[in-house]
């Protein structure tokens, strides 16, 4: 036969291109498709450098609640919200008051007078017996409260819904708002895509205020004016990323900031100024895919992260200075 | 051309190809605020209106050079350098898209889908290769088609292919074609372009088993010419229908042929009919009777491969994915809750019920039933055909072109010693 090799050739070619065909016929049927390679495997941002983790986790609190949602910490006790009710804990887990709700809390402040409860729509006012005061019901049908804060007898309600912070007298009368617009280009206003609005005051009695959509922590007067921010787009760990982070943030007695974020869950500690500094609790500390955790700091600096997933309280303590 | 000269061509579009075969098929991880850019899509973007024309003027004036050059001018040479312009231009520069073979499918989608309307420039180029080639012949494959120019310049060393297995292999395009056309007309697939070997070589990306696909197709052309042009293009189907009856086909001979023999070898697809041999004169009165045995074949043939192909639909519509997605999910209720299915969560998302996509699916399966029926007997036809013109005797003086089969590319004219 002539040119056998080459026949020989032709036919091993022939295979290769009916099996190439029958492969790709067959392999993009849904159920024999490979993972998605367009997916953003998030994972590598998860891993993080072990000599950035300033804190030892040093105790946990189980708590009672199947949907925590809120925490405070003031004169040595932890405030906890959530389902209907309202726990006041003690630093060794002991349960030392329940307060009952007709509806689900969004989150709690704790001044040194009173207990502010933020609802959905409404604030309620207990005094420090859990006892109710006041019912704050002058919000809007598109309000979501999702932080408070209190300062110089003003208090300070975020609202999510609205995109806007709502300032009240101690006893409820409106005071009028902050939307955080301002005449400079970079500060666009609050850009809140989803129910994370966080505020608080710092030990300088300061008002910072969370901008999620910036990635960014804005420093408001009292009367609503910006003052200063600054902000940190990363996915890597010195930064926030996705939507709306940090989540929630606290402050440290130095002025430093805890934050903590959703999606790679991470617990961190900024500056004052803003720098990064080093991490609190690692991505591989929670689950995956749950609630960011809500904050709280003692006077000592420890700092309580409240575990919406694993239901608990748990403590952080600074890792002693080598 | 010179020997060296398409080793060295084969060669560089070998290294070309893995070079694609080096490229990710996916985008590398989004580095917010870290410099990421946008890749390029694999498959062509959109182009402007301006553009579209553009290219169907283009591809008018390359139409009308190769019919020029075939028939009139009568030059290989620059046939060549026509084909090596349109392998530049519709390859690699238009990412082989849009070409003339793949709009088969734009047709049959515009026809059998109210919904989706085939624009202008598409149009236009699956019209106008057949209407040049109802003139001049396939001048299409010889100058203005780029999967065709790509296999004709890596031509080495062609064998010539004996008749049963040219026949037998003859008969794939048919299917290719009936098959392209019913995926189409359902909505299925565009499976001419998806399997179009060549694509990813001239987009410089492709997954790596089309990069497989298109160096076996160019390694085969070495020794098969034009291996995708003879045994698999469906749209050389309607071609060589078209070629059938062109009124000004490149002929061998300028003047009457003188019987040399010099251009009985000189093609490399076979195309070339030889004059009439004594012996089968003779024969005749047996083809008289096998004529008509197969004449009245051909209604079995169509009736029973059309049975055949409805009996078959199930099996065939599941090429659809709605189709195929509806018999996974009432099959394996369990893939409900596989979060990696793209498929099954972008129909969970979609917030469809399981009883609207069964619905679907049923409207599409009985569309296979009916197509089916129309391709297996459209297959019968073919065969019963084939068989028919096995025994159909004509009488052939000179070395002239199989019109059907001709590429029209000039090769046998150099061959012929007669000048005008």
């Amino acid at each position: 036969m002539k040119n056998k090799g080459i026949v020989f050739f032709l036919i091993i070619l022939a295979i290769v291109i009916v099996t190439v065909v029958t492969y790709d016929y067959y392999s993009s049927k849904p159920d024999e498709l490979p993972a998605n390679p367009y997916a953003l495997d998030a994972d590598p941002f998860a891993r993080i450098d072990t000599s950035l983790i300033m804190f030892n986790e040093s105790r946990d609190l189980a708590i009672n609640f199947s949907e925590p949602s809120g925490m405070c910490f003031q004169d040595g006790k932890i405030f906890v919200v959530g389902d209907q009710k309202m726990q006041i804990i003690e630093p060794s887990g002991k349960l030392i008051k329940e307060v009952p709700f007709d509806q689900k809390p969004t989150c709690v402040f704790v001044s040194q007078k009173n207990i502010f409860i933020g609802f959905r729509k409404s604030v309620s006012v207990l005094n420090s017996d859990g006892l109710k005061i006041a019912d704050w019901n002058t919000f809007s049908d598109s309000t979501v409260i999702t932080s408070i804060a209190e300062k110089s007898e003003m208090v300070f309600v975020a609202d999510a819904g609205k995109r806007i912070v709502r300032k009240f007298t101690l006893q409820g009368k409106p005071m009028g708002e902050i939307a955080g617009k301002s005449g400079n280009d970079q500060i666009h206003g609050f850009i809140i895509p989803s129910p994370y609005f966080e505020l608080a005051v710092n030990p300088d009695g300061e008002l910072w205020i969370v901008n999620p959509g910036k990635h960014s922590l804005e420093n408001y007067t009292l009367n609503g004016e910006l003052r200063t921010w600054w902000k940190a787009t990363s996915v890597r760990v010195e930064g926030f990323s996705g939507c709306c982070n940090p989540a929630y943030f606290a402050f440290l007695p130095d002025g430093c900031f805890v934050t903590s974020e959703k999606g790679t869950i991470r617990v961190k500690i900024y500056k004052p100024s803003g720098e990064f500094l080093g991490i609190v609790a690692a991505p591989s500390k929670f689950k995956e895919n749950s609630h960011a955790p809500d904050l709280a700091v003692d006077n000592q600096g420890n700092i309580y992260v409240l575990d919406m997933d694993r239901k608990m309280v748990r403590l952080f303590v600074r890792k002693e200075k080598r | 051309m010179n020997k060296w000269i398409k080793i060295s061509l084969l060669f560089t579009l070998l290294f070309y190809s893995l070079a694609g075969m080096t490229q990710k098929q996916r985008f590398p991880k989004p580095e917010f605020g870290t410099g990421y850019h946008q890749p390029t899509p694999i498959t062509p973007e959109p182009r402007a209106l301006a553009l579209e024309y553009t290219d169907v003027f283009v591809l008018l004036v390359v139409l009308s050079l190769a019919s020029w050059l075939a028939v009139r001018k009568r030059s290989r040479k620059w046939m060549v350098w026509l084909s090596l312009f349109t392998l530049l231009y519709f390859g690699f520069y238009r990412d082989g898209c849009i070409c003339s073979i793949g709009s088969i499918q734009n047709v049959a989608l515009t026809i059998f889908d109210p919904g989706y309307a085939i624009s202008v420039s598409t149009l236009l180029f699956f019209l106008l290769p057949l209407l040049f080639t109802l003139y001049f012949g396939r001048t299409f494959c010889a100058g203005a088609c780029s999967l065709g120019a790509i296999q004709d310049l890596i031509i080495i060393k062609p064998l010539s292919l004996p008749e049963w297995l040219r026949k037998t292999l003859g008969l794939i395009p048919y299917l290719y074609l009936t098959i392209a056309v019913l995926f189409a007309a359902t909505g299925t697939d565009f499976i001419i372009c998806r399997y179009d070997p060549f694509v990813g070589i001239f987009r410089m990306d492709a997954a790596f088993h089309m990069i497989v696909l298109g160096i076996a197709f160019l390694l085969m052309g070495m020794f098969v010419a034009r291996p995708y042009c003879r045994f698999l293009c469906p749209y050389g189907v309607l071609l060589s229908w078209m070629s059938k009856f062109s009124k000004w086909h490149l002929t061998i001979s300028p003047a009457a042929c003188i019987q040399c023999k010099l251009c009985s070898d000189s093609c490399p697809f076979d195309a070339i009919d030889l004059p009439t041999d004594e012996k089968q004169v003779k024969h005749r009165i047996w083809g008289v009777n096998r004529f008509l045995v197969y004449l009245l074949l051909i209604p079995i043939w169509v009736l029973s491969l059309g049975f055949a192909g409805s009996k078959a639909h199930t099996w065939i519509s599941k090429a659809n994915p709605k189709v195929y997605l509806a018999e996974l999910l009432i099959s394996k209720p369990e893939v409900h809750n596989d979060e990696k299915n793209l498929d099954v969560q972008a129909f969970l998302s979609s917030g469809k019920s399981m009883e609207i996509l069964v619905n679907e699916a049923t409207i599409i399966r009985h569309k296979f039933y009916i197509g089916c029926w129309l391709a297996g007997g459209f297959m019968g036809f073919v065969i019963g055909m084939s068989l028919l013109n096995q025994v159909i005797f004509r009488t052939k003086s000179d070395y002239e072109p199989d019109k059907s089969n001709c590429y029209s590319c000039a090769r046998c004219i150099s061959y012929c010693p007669v000048k005008k």
